[in-house]
């Protein structure tokens, strides 16, 4: 019976379907791009670059900002003993050991840079930010490289050692055209600074907002592990990053419960043109005996065969959707995008139960509705 | 045996109350063909509701064979319209979207048997419209969806059929027709109680009343101040 009424009334089935499956496509489109979302939110925020460094304690700020390295070292142990410290990647993220110093070649002063692996927390299994340069090769600057007329595969040497240049760096429009990176033990090697960096890079977490004065309880939390070193925080970037996660956030925070709320007047609404359009027939149904609760069952039992069909259509839209623009919004991330069954299953489960719901209303309204005047309208 | 005694129903509306019955007293003898006559608005259809146990009076009782109807659960009165009573309407009322066998097994509560199966069909041939079995009901005529209207309020072979104005919609061969099949049930031992303007039940009637105001003026055609 519920079967041939929602082929017959096609309009109000086709209706119904059409919100329940939009709600279910909009949450599958998007929980399938959410995490294309995330690792290009990933990329873009490792783009904007490390903001902050923990340099050595005894720096003289004044020339480390007229210079843009410190004259003073610190062991290499530190970023290590940093490293070990438990929770300590709550707060500092993606540690990156680095040495820079100024260095005469071929009669200019450029700025070697040599640069260690990344370490992350062994918890959260992040990918590494920064770069890593193998031992032995090179990146060279736009200006180095143009200047000395170098290019990658060809040969480079620094002090008494010979390196392979491996890659030389777009025009990128700030000191570091003027950079020759290397792996660090190499450039330590050849500054003679064996065993030594200058600056540890990190990332903040994002947990800690602009209003808790990040870089206090940074700085505090580090005076705890490593009293010879401070931090300092690139504001600006701090702020892009954490502006652009909570961008995403906030639009699809926003979307989601307007778009269910939507959803479920959509559903409601068509339930009760459903229970107005059959007020004759509850009436019929009544003066047969039918009692209250198989006259709502009727109307339940077909919110949730139509939850069903609405997840299954939904779910395929979803994934349509994610796939054909969600690929070309996220354009780094495109072939992450691929099908989630699990979220198949669980808008099977889901939706029936969110239709249900919305038409319970309607469904009561037909049972508490009077028969006999009902029947006496016709 | 049904009975009304001092049943009243009152309607509030925006201009004030409307009586629709009004201290109605009747009593149906097991077995009778009653009509029940009057103009528009003097209670018919209110009485056959009540009657029917869908209508609660606002004050009065109904009784069932001895039995309260509307002190009963409304799970109680559901019952008993499924086994004791059948309604036949002048709109029919047929489930659009089912067939006319469908549309007649829909009176049987609960899974169909191969014997409430046969019964249908046997209805459906007794009421001359074996050949519109698997028809949707906009395919038949209106004679012929009464007649199917009458075949599902058979279905559970009731004690009491109700019908409100059930040929208001026919043509007098149709109507002549409706009255043969409500005629058969009533010499099988059926209860009829008809709502109608016309005449065309009298002929069958073993009484026939007529309202006005919520009152009972008339019992075959002689004027009453009581009812009886």
């Amino acid at each position: 019976m519920i079967l041939k009424e929602l082929w017959h009334r096609k309009a109000n089935t086709a209706l119904s379907l059409l919100g329940l499956a939009g709600i279910v496509a909009f949450l599958v489109g998007f929980l399938t791009t959410a995490d294309a979302a995330k690792r290009e939110t990933r990329r873009i925020t490792r783009d904007l670059g490390f903001n902050l460094r923990i340099i050595p304690g005894t720096t003289d700020m004044d020339r480390y900002w007229f210079d843009g390295y410190s004259s003073a070292t610190m062991s290499q142990e530190t970023v290590s003993r940093l490293a070990a410290q438990d929770g300590i990647f709550m707060s500092y993220n993606h540690l990156m050991a680095s040495l820079k110093q100024p260095f005469q070649l071929q009669g200019r002063e450029v700025i070697l840079m040599g640069v260690a692996p990344t370490i992350t927390s062994a918890d959260k299994k992040k990918r590494p930010m920064g770069y890593s340069i193998k031992a032995g090769t090179l990146q060279l600057g736009f200006q180095v490289a143009d200047r000395l007329g170098v290019k990658p595969g060809d040969q480079l040497s620094l002090g008494a050692k010979e390196f392979s240049v491996t890659k030389c760096l777009v025009e990128s429009g700030t000191e570091q055209d003027i950079y020759v990176f290397g792996h660090l033990e190499d450039i330590q090697g050849v500054l003679g600074l064996d065993g030594q960096i200058n600056e540890i890079k990190a990332i903040d977490c994002l947990c800690l907002t602009a209003d808790e004065e990040p870089i206090k309880i940074l700085r505090q939390e580090l005076a705890k592990v490593l009293p010879e070193a401070r931090v300092i925080q690139d504001r600006v970037q701090a702020d892009a990053r954490a502006k652009q996660r909570q961008m995403i956030e906030n639009k699809f925070g926003f979307l989601s419960p307007f778009l269910l709320v939507v959803s479920a007047l959509w559903v409601g609404v068509m339930a009760t043109l459903n229970v107005r359009e059959r007020r004759a027939e509850i009436g019929v149904l009544r003066a047969l005996g039918y009692g209250s609760g198989r006259i709502a069952g009727l109307f339940l039992v077909k919110a949730i065969l139509l939850g069903c069909v609405g997840a299954v259509i939904g779910f395929g839209l979803g994934n349509a959707l994610a796939l054909s623009v969600g690929t070309e919004i996220f354009k780094v991330t495109a072939k992450a995008i691929q099908t989630d069954w699990n979220l198949l299953g669980m808008a099977v489960l889901a939706t029936p139960l969110f239709s249900a719901i919305a038409s319970f209303i309607p469904a009561m309204l037909a049972v508490a509705q009077d028969p006999a005047v009902s029947l006496r309208e016709d | 045996m049904i009975s009304c005694e001092a049943v009243s129903k009152v309607y509030p509306t925006r201009s004030g109350e409307v009586r629709s019955l009004d201290h109605f007293d009747l009593k149906i003898a097991k077995g009778e063909f009653l009509v029940v006559r009057g103009g528009s608005g003097c209670g018919k259809t209110t009485l056959l509701l009540a009657l029917g146990g869908m209508l609660r009076p606002s004050s009065g009782r109904v009784m069932l064979n001895g039995e309260d109807l509307y002190a009963m659960s409304s799970q109680e009165r559901a019952k008993v319209r499924s086994h004791s009573v059948g309604f036949v309407f002048q709109m029919f009322h047929l489930v659009p979207y089912l067939s006319i066998l469908e549309n007649i097994l829909l009176a049987h509560p609960g899974k169909v048997s191969r014997s409430v199966m046969d019964r249908g069909q046997q209805l459906i041939s007794e009421l001359g419209i074996e050949h519109r079995v698997h028809h949707k009901p906009a395919e038949l005529s209106a004679g012929e969806r009464q007649r199917a209207a009458i075949g599902r309020a058979l279905l559970n072979e009731p004690e009491f059929l109700l019908a409100d104005e059930p040929t208001g919609n026919l043509d007098p061969e149709n109507t002549a027709e409706v009255f043969k099949h409500l005629s058969e049930f009533h010499r099988a031992g059926g209860t009829v109680v008809v709502v109608t303007h016309g005449h065309a039940a009298d002929a069958y009637s073993d009484r026939v009343i007529r309202l006005d105001q919520g009152r009972l003026v008339e019992i075959n055609g002689e004027r009453e101040s009581t009812a009886e």
